[in-house]
């Protein structure tokens, strides 16, 4: 008899049990969890959560979470939204996919209609479509600044620093042998050289399991370039850490993806000085508005593996999220997309520093021209390409590591912490 | 071709019991079912040729992606209707395969092997700088046409080509050119000796090849709907291919169909419990473990159970 009650009760326990977590906002990771910056939109993301659980949840319910693993890799991330859609049936996604796994999961999103947030995909042809179709585009939303942006501000600092206040006048391009080498490569050789007045001499493509630099950092020094303008994303502390070990008598700078996270440093064995990366905002080295540094000391006390220090996208996991329940809250609900699109475009997040604007957490509005580019960037994240950035923040920074193990903001100057500078062994 | 009562009963049975899951099944189960039908497709067609000749390919991915980019770029960038895209995709990756015969008419065993993979590589690197603004260069082409909505219609899409095309393999493999392709799997001087033109077999068998993955890689890429060259020209999708033959069991054509759904669905159903990479570990041991205890594959533990049991009744 006990017994039979003990089952009863626990079925019944179970019955309600589940009857609350299905009344759940539920939310899908998608992403590489083996990745520093996978993990950080998934962790950006978990604290969100923890937070406005405490705060009583949305709509009157409580938010629970997910994960799907994409391994980074195109047909996973296919698998990885139908999982989230079908299987565990989420009403939102928070993606921390790169560009081309975050395009082989869009057509499914535009099937099922899910409400989606990339924190760190920056594809500048996904908000294309998004002005092309609005409709069919509406669950979509990126809260990066797209590699557009972030090229335009990027020709500034060639301009402003490398052309004007170093003297370069011309490049050697050293790239690995990746999409987003590539990438990167063919917008440095069409924009960054012609606009800021920078020849490029040669482009050096290596393989990604190159563990000797020495004959590729031989053949830059012969092309007479003045600087060395590297593109990195795999394992990309070896190529840095070579140049500072082999003391390349060449200025080196570019896009160092191992480069934005704090375990740069450690990665490299403490030969990382002198590198100097772009990075979307917030970055190491990027001074943080109180809320930003409350998020990082809450991400801190919780989380001790790496990255120690999430990387922007977990900044925008974090913001995005939030921003995104407000507006479920004001749409009703996930169901309606059209009118939780609407509740979205309007969310707007102004963090200030010393009483400065200092990053601004909104979207631009479909129809609305940026005035630099010329150009609209419906449901992307807001930025600004004009000094003094009083409108949102740059769409990136450049980030230098000194010989000493500090890392700062070199350009724009006006979010500047250091000054860009030659390591001491180039002359 | 020697078709007996029982061939007829059993294929009807495996094709009442694929259209008939959709009631059993959720919708999640599905897109995996719909993922676990494509590579059974990918790996008949790879076991049609290396199952049965003994040329082990390491460029199918080669032939894949050229159905699949040839219908992707017709389609999205000259408007092409699907319904001649696809014929012709099919037509241009059996033209690829042709291409692949030809180091086959001259070298052999690893050396063949290493040459077919070069093809994969080739094209990889060629899609992404040849003409980006047709392939979509490194990150590929999205918002293809799909030609079906909702998990149903994809199943019974994926689940009714895997089985026609499992079918006609079946038939062929059962023919005379079917054994004489086997025969140059074992000894291909002897076939030769014996008055046979193994350049005929050998073509023969890498344009049915050809052909299956060329329709397999045009219908994939439309239920995606989108490409990119990591996922197609790569070494991992070339290895899942290939470990699907050999745990289902090559030289079968039901095996390489076991040996999908299996290694589909373990990756699947490993994901609740293990999120992250610890899942493609677990599911490496499994694999390993299956293929050490049957390197002949799960059709060949099947096949063991089956006699036994009939040992056992009678």
């Amino acid at each position: 008899m006990t017994y039979t009650k003990g089952l009863a009760v626990g079925l019944m326990t179970s019955l309600l049990a589940s009857t609350a977590f299905a009344e759940d906002i539920k939310v899908g990771f998608i992403g590489s969890l083996s990745s520093d910056t996978g993990l950080s939109t998934l962790r950006g993301a978990e604290i969100a959560i923890e937070e406005l659980n405490a705060a009583g949840g949305i709509l009157g319910q409580q938010i629970t979470m997910v994960s799907a693993d994409t391994g980074e890799d195109v047909t996973e991330g296919v698998k990885a939204y139908e999982y989230l859609a079908e299987t565990e049936e989420v009403d939102f996604i928070i993606s921390g996919s790169i560009d081309d796994v975050s395009l082989g999961w869009l057509p499914r999103m535009q099937e099922f209609q899910i409400p989606t947030l990339d924190t760190w995909t920056s594809y500048i042809g996904i908000i294309d479509m998004v002005a092309e179709d609005p409709e069919l585009m509406a669950p979509y939303f990126m809260n990066i600044a797209s590699d557009e942006a972030l090229a335009t501000l990027y020709i500034n600092f060639g301009a402003d620093v490398l052309k004007a206040k170093m003297g370069f006048d011309s490049v050697v391009i050293v790239a690995e042998d990746t999409a987003f080498g590539q990438a990167i490569t063919g917008l440095v050789t069409e924009a960054l050289a012609p606009v800021a007045g920078i020849e490029v001499k040669d482009t050096i493509i290596y393989d990604i399991g190159t563990v000797d630099f020495a004959p590729i950092f031989s053949k830059a020094q012969s092309s007479g370039a003045d600087f060395i303008y590297q593109v990195s994303s795999v394992n990309s502390q070896v190529i840095s850490s070579q140049y500072v070990k082999l003391q390349v008598p060449m200025a080196m700078t570019g896009v160092n993806v191992s480069a934005l996270g704090m375990e740069y440093w450690e990665d490299t064995g403490g030969a990382g000085g002198g590198i100097s990366t772009l990075s979307p905002i917030p970055s190491v080295g990027f001074p943080l508005d109180p809320v930003s540094q409350g998020f990082v000391d809450t991400y801190q006390a919780k989380y001790t593996s790496r990255p120690v220090l999430p990387h922007f996208n977990g900044f925008n996991a974090y913001h995005g999220l939030k921003q995104a329940m407000a507006a479920a809250e004001e749409a009703g609900g996930f169901d309606d997309v059209k009118a939780w699109n609407a509740a979205m475009l309007k969310q707007d997040l102004r963090l200030e520093k010393d009483g400065k604007l200092w990053l601004r957490y909104g979207f631009w509005q479909h129809g609305e021209i940026e005035e630099v580019t010329q150009r609209t960037y419906p449901q992307n994240a807001r930025f600004d390409l004009t000094a003094p950035y009083d409108d949102a923040q740059p769409s990136m920074v450049v980030v230098q590591w000194k010989e000493d193990g500090t890392v700062g903001v070199v350009y724009p100057f006006e979010y500047a912490s250091t000054e860009f500078e030659l390591p001491s062994w180039v002359k | 071709m020697n078709l007996r009562a029982h061939h007829v009963l059993l294929w009807g049975l495996f094709i009442a019991g694929l259209m008939v899951m959709p009631e059993l099944v959720s919708k999640g189960t599905l897109r995996t079912m719909i993922f676990a039908c494509y590579l059974a497709i990918f790996a008949i067609s790879w076991d049609v040729l290396s199952g049965r000749t003994g040329y082990i390919s390491f460029g199918h991915p080669f032939l894949i992606g050229i159905g699949a980019y040839t219908t992707a770029i017709l389609s999205k960038r000259f408007d092409v209707p699907v319904e001649i895209s696809i014929p012709l995709a099919v037509v241009v990756t059996m033209i690829a395969g042709l291409i692949v015969l030809l180091p086959a008419l001259r070298i052999k065993g690893s050396y063949f092997a290493l040459v077919t993979l070069a093809f994969m590589e080739l094209m990889y690197q060629l899609v992404q700088v040849i003409r980006p603004d047709l392939t979509g260069g490194t990150r590929g082409m999205s918002g293809l046409q799909t030609l079906t909505r909702g998990a149903l219609n994809g199943y019974y899409l994926a689940a009714s080509l895997m089985s026609v095309l499992a079918i006609i393999a079946w038939l062929l493999m059962r023919t005379r050119v079917g054994t004489a392709l086997w025969a140059i799997g074992m000894n291909e001087e002897s076939v030769r000796g014996s008055g046979l033109s193994t350049t005929r077999l050998k073509a023969f068998a890498f344009l049915v090849s050809a052909a299956i993955a060329g329709l397999g890689g045009a219908f994939y890429v439309h239920y995606l709907g989108s490409i990119a060259p990591r996922a197609l020209f790569d070494i991992n999708f070339l290895f899942t291919i290939i470990v699907a033959v050999l745990i289902g069991g090559a030289g079968t054509i039901i095996g390489p169909i076991i040996g999908a759904f299996f290694m589909v669905f373990l990756l699947e159903w490993l994901r609740p419990w293990l999120p992250g990479a610890e899942r493609y570990f677990v599911y490496g041991l499994i694999a390993l473990l299956l293929y050490m205890f049957q390197p002949k594959g799960i059709m060949a533990i099947l096949a063991g159970l089956w006699v036994r049991l009939k040992r056992v009744t009678s």
